[in-house]
């Protein structure tokens, strides 16, 4: 269950950002038993690696020097966008009541919503780049490039 | 075969596992493993088994449904032991711990956030705020200047992102965190200035994503926080 987020419903919003927002939860987080072997992650590790390389090279600062070069410092901050309005109801209703009844409630919300998408791709899960948010910009999550 | 862990539990925990599918395709049938007063919730695993957007859902809707009924220690996706008897081996080895973290985590949930800020709109109050900046950027608006500028532009103006990025992280944090049992933060992802998990008491989750709710309207349009949970707390076993 995404209490807040941007974007929910366009740019393809298949629902499927719920899985994508808790990946590195799921797979880098967790208990683990040392004498346990894991089963092979080749290819999402990878991506993680990549972010911090790439923070700081000069490929990085022409992009931003580009990205600068490129503002329109004349035109004001930019016009309302996004954020879209909570799934309020979920909020509320999960959250009121004795605790382990909220608990449930939202426990459900959030596992139906994982279990609708089984039907889709059998894809391995990527860190995708990021969603389109509402204005139709791109908010950076750069994790693929 | 091997044994796919999915998590521990105590003995108490009711475990209902009807209606549950294990990773796997196929998908294995899950069992439980006992030891004393700890139980963990196994299935085989397939020859070959990957991280495959079908097996990452199998494992979290398990995890997910064993929290709504009670504490539960959320294994990392992948785990595999060499047995059940192994599994049943670990689990009375290191019984203590496990017993005192399904103590610690009952009734607390896991929220996690994930805050951007517009890029453009941090680089145009970058680019207000910097007089140096500010020059550099109009000399190397024209196409003919050396790269070295523009190396140097970008330098300074990606310093200027991360000190400025810190700062509206520690500034949400700060805010944040008194409504939370425990904070968990990681490396933000290019682009986000903050990636965080927090415990939260499942009674102050109202308050908790209330808090978030007003970080977020506080942030403004420039900003994107995308708050996902409750989940199995993955970041405090």
């Amino acid at each position: 269950m995404t209490l807040v987020q941007q974007s929910s419903t366009t740019g393809g919003g298949s629902g499927s950002g719920n899985l994508y927002d808790v990946l590195e939860l799921i797979l880098d987080r967790g208990l683990v038993i040392d004498a346990f072997v894991r089963v092979s992650l080749v290819g999402i590790e990878i991506l993680k690696i990549d972010v911090r390389v790439v923070v700081a090279s000069v490929d990085t600062y022409l992009r931003f020097a580009e990205a600068c070069n490129r503002l329109d410092l004349e035109s004001g901050r930019k016009a309302p966008a996004q954020l879209t309005d909570i799934v309020g109801e979920v909020t509320e209703s999960g959250a009121k009541g004795k605790s382990k009844g909220a608990l449930t409630g939202a426990v459900e919300a959030f596992t139906d919503s994982l279990q609708s998408k089984r039907e889709e791709s059998e894809e391995e899960p990527r860190k995708r780049p990021a969603r389109k948010s509402a204005s139709g910009r791109t908010s950076a999550t750069r994790r693929e490039e | 075969m091997p044994t796919y862990v999915y998590a521990i539990v105590s003995a108490d925990h009711p475990a209902p596992l009807e209606g549950l599918q294990g990773v796997g395709e196929p998908p294995a049938a899950l069992r439980t493993v006992s030891a004393g007063d700890l139980v963990a919730v196994v299935s085989d695993a397939e020859e070959g088994l990957r991280a495959k957007r079908r097996d990452v859902l199998a494992h979290e809707a398990v995890v997910e449904a064993l929290m709504a009924h009670g504490a539960t220690l959320p294994m990392r996706f992948g785990l595999l032991g060499p047995d059940d008897g192994k599994v049943a081996e670990v689990l009375e080895h290191d019984g203590d711990t496990y017993r005192s973290r399904l103590t610690e985590l009952d009734g607390h949930l896991e929220f996690h956030l994930k805050a951007s800020r517009d890029e453009e709109d941090l680089l145009r109050e970058i680019v207000a705020d910097s007089v140096e900046i500010r020059e550099l950027n109009e000399r190397t608006r024209s196409g003919d200047t050396p790269q070295e500028d523009r190396v140097a532009l970008g330098e300074l103006v990606a310093r200027e992102i991360a000190v400025r990025n810190a700062g509206q992280a520690e500034e949400t944090l700060r805010r944040l965190e008194p409504v939370a049992a425990r904070v968990a933060r990681s490396e933000p992802g290019a682009g986000h200035f903050l990636n965080v998990s927090f415990l939260v008491p499942a009674g102050s989750s109202k308050e908790f994503v209330h808090a978030v709710r007003e970080e977020a309207d506080r942030g403004g349009d420039a900003c994107a926080f995308t708050l996902t949970g409750p989940l199995p707390p993955y970041s405090f076993v």
